[in-house]
């Protein structure tokens, strides 16, 4: 007990260390560096269920900030970040950004990370007419449709036709064709998203669906459910899931001896060093969805001094020691801020809002253009295969080869291996 | 001038006081802050009429909420109508759920009385994810209109909104204290044995507890989606509302109408403060110390000790 007190209390001084120097910054200006800097304030989970990646998130916007201002800041000006955390509860959410805008008076607004944050955040947002450039929200303007609304998400605007389109192109290509699939999603807006997009092309495709459920999210024992799914003998498994979920399904995989000719699909949490060092072999010819793989066909200009600068702060902030996932993503979705902001020359949230509908974004993920919608107007969700995974070491993900780019075809970098597990 | 009657004059005039202040302050987030307190003044004080002069410990108050929230939401989906009405849906779903729930569980005592209040949040969380009219998962979304005249902002008509709630509750509160309704609840806290015994109605009063209890609970939660925008499972169960419906009656003193009221503006302060100056992460373990504190030092909370010293 005295070891998980004292973990607990680490975490906590940490993420208020954290925090609290970025809400210093906010409420004593004087403490901000230079005069009249430009101030972007948002929210971010930094303690709660989605504080791993949020702090992932912020590492790598502190690195934004610390790049522009070394070279010179935006517009001649300083940029400042200004910060809360929103303890992964969105009832904090519509409380913070009113303090940002209206007490802080920050000049521009980004998203905290995942829909159930960046949501409560929109009425505030936008009531006060501000342009929001958001991370990894999965279909919030649907409902808003505000006009002023960028997502920096892979998935664009059809995800239902999309999401899964590569996990099935490729099945397509195994020999023998697969006929039937498995579908197993966690009861949440993603993971539902991802699983009625793989329901849906299956469909299309011809492939029989022999098993198909959900789970609460607090499930934690697997074994029953990979269980059925093994009776059912599908030639494909698809899962949607969170990162606890995530492991458990592998683990009891691995248990059950479960193979077929693809594993994989949605699941969040293959993606972090964490799971990556934790799973080892388990992963290996894993056929999942991802943002990012340090593959030559993404080595994008600014992508490996970024993920240099990211991996020597990562250990001190304890945060993902390979950022290999959200990190990128955070630090283009503030290149999108940046450019737009120096092309439009001033801090004007309609001019914002009009350049980034118009305009190419050249970031470290890449060129970003949006919908008009707001989502990528191109999607590009990846699938990966996991490949000669021997054991836990993380240095492999750091080099090609260990995370394969599988699809979209502008970008696939190797060819599948099949089976995932071992055939009985 | 007799007590109820200043007591309505005063709780009008601080309410009053509050909205002409936060109208000269001139920023929404005032508001905001205003909200976040006012709700666990409900939530805090519907908790005590159960737990504080019953005895029953109720684990539950983020389920009665998220019946509140769910039942404003399904009403505005469903015939299109909006607060108000909602409230009133919440009251009557919410209070329903408490009666149905005290029917069932009230010949459970002691703990295991709240393991059964703590298993009905997770069956209606269970049932909220798997129903999709009210979004399932994926959580439903609540478009307002910018200007509510001739309310400032939005955000002043909801602070208003929770005021009004606030001080009802209280004055509840306060009447079941005051009433023989809230000297039966005593008497079965003290020994329902012997309340039987005497000739308490025990199974009457505990189901009148238990309905008025959940209708205000579910009260507290049914502006929730519109202060947010956005509703999901995990938001309208979130452990931080059962945990702070029990401590913030225990810290303010649990069995009075002001205890909670004390409590609440104390605590869900505090909380506040620290989302938005240190870090918010430091916020149940405010409420942790602040516990073991009161606990170890005043366990009759802040009115108890009080009164012991006087």
């Amino acid at each position: 007990m005295r070891n998980i007190g004292r973990r607990d209390f680490g975490r906590l001084a940490l993420a208020s260390a954290v925090a609290g120097a970025g809400v210093s910054a906010g409420v004593f200006p004087a403490l901000a560096q230079g005069a009249n800097p430009i101030r972007i304030g948002f929210s971010m989970s930094l303690s709660g269920g989605l504080a791993g990646n949020g702090r992932a998130a912020l590492a790598a916007q502190q690195i934004w900030a610390s790049d522009v201002n070394a070279k010179g800041g935006l517009l001649g000006r300083p940029v400042q970040l200004v910060f809360y955390d929103d303890q992964t509860n969105g009832g904090q959410v519509p409380g913070i950004y009113t303090k940002l805008l209206d007490v802080d008076k920050v000049d521009l607004v980004t998203s905290p990370y995942a829909t159930a944050m960046i949501a409560p955040a929109m009425p505030v947002v936008m009531q006060r007419q501000m342009c929001f450039v958001t991370i990894l929200g999965a279909g919030v303007n649907t409902t808003f449709k505000y006009d002023r609304h960028f997502n920096m998400n892979v998935v664009g605007d059809n995800m239902k036709e999309t999401f899964a389109k590569g996990f099935l192109d490729i099945a397509g290509t195994l020999e023998p064709k697969p006929r039937s699939i498995a579908i197993l999603a966690v009861d949440n807006d993603f993971a539902q998203r991802a699983a009625e997009s793989a329901r849906f092309l299956a469909r299309q495709r011809n492939i029989r669906v022999v098993y198909d459920r959900s789970y609460p999210p607090s499930t934690v024992d697997f074994t029953p459910t990979m269980r059925a799914i093994q009776a059912a003998r599908p030639d494909l498994i698809y899962i949607a899931s969170y990162p606890p979920d995530s492991n458990g399904i592998l683990r009891a995989a691995s248990e059950l001896r479960i193979s077929a000719q693809m594993f994989g699909g949605g699941m969040v949490g293959p993606q972090l060093a964490a799971f990556q060092a934790q799973l080892g072999p388990i992963l290996n010819n894993l056929v999942n969805w991802d943002i990012f793989s340090v593959e030559p066909t993404m080595n994008f200009p600014g992508v490996t001094e970024f993920l240099t600068k990211y991996r020597e702060v990562a250990a001190k902030e304890q945060t993902d020691v390979l950022g290999n996932y959200i990190p990128p993503y955070a630090y283009a979705q503030m290149q999108v801020v940046e450019q737009a902001v120096k092309r439009v020359g001033k801090i004007d949230q309609a001019a914002l809002a009009a350049d980034m509908h118009s305009q190419v974004f050249d970031t470290i993920i890449g060129p970003v253009t949006f919908s008009a919608s707001g989502e990528w107007a191109h999607e590009r969700n990846l699938l990966v295969q996991f490949q000669g995974i021997t054991d836990g070491d993380l240095e492999r993900y750091k080099r090609p080869g260990a995370k394969v780019i599988l699809y979209p075809p502008n970008l696939k970098s190797g060819t599948p291996r099949a089976p995932y597990g071992t055939p009985a | 001038m007799n007590a109820n009657f200043r007591f309505w004059l005063g709780a009008a005039g601080l309410g009053l006081a509050l909205v002409a202040g936060l109208r000269l302050l001139g920023n929404d987030y005032g508001y905001f802050a205003g909200y976040f307190v006012l709700q666990y003044v409900v939530l805090a004080g519907a908790w005590n009429i159960l737990g504080g002069y019953a005895g029953y410990v109720n684990f539950g108050a983020a389920g009665f909420m998220a019946a509140g929230a769910y039942s404003a939401i399904v009403v505005r989906q469903w015939l299109g109508w909006d607060l108000i009405p909602g409230i009133f849906a919440a009251a009557a779903v919410a209070g329903l759920l408490g009666l149905g729930t005290g029917y069932l569980t009230l010949r459970l005592k002691g703990v295991y009385f709240s393991i059964a209040t703590l298993c009905l949040a997770v069956v209606l969380q269970t049932l909220v994810v798997n129903w999709d009219y009210v979004g399932g998962s994926r959580g439903a979304y609540i478009i307002h209109a910018r200007d509510i005249p001739p309310f400032n902002s939005y955000s002043e008509m909801l602070f208003i909104v929770m005021l009004v709630l606030a001080i009802g509750t209280t004055g509840i509160g306060r009447a079941v204290e005051m009433s023989r309704l809230g000297r039966g609840l005593q008497a079965i806290r003290d020994n329902e044995r012997a309340a039987e015994a005497v000739g308490v109605p025990t199974l009457r009063l505990k189901l009148v507890a238990t309905t008025l209890c959940g209708a205000l609970m579910g009260v507290a939660g049914a502006p929730l989606p519109y202060y947010s925008g956005y509703l999901n499972p995990e938001a309208a169960f979130s452990l931080a509302y059962a945990v702070n419906a029990i401590a913030m009656p225990l810290i303010g003193g649990a069995g009075t109408w002001a205890g909670p009221v004390i409590g609440a503006v104390l605590l869900a302060s505090l909380q506040q403060a620290a989302t938005v100056t240190i870090s918010s992460a430091l916020n149940l373990w405010i409420v942790g110390w602040m516990l073991v504190v009161f606990v170890a030092v005043a366990p009759r909370g802040i009115l108890g000790w009080f009164r012991r010293r006087g």
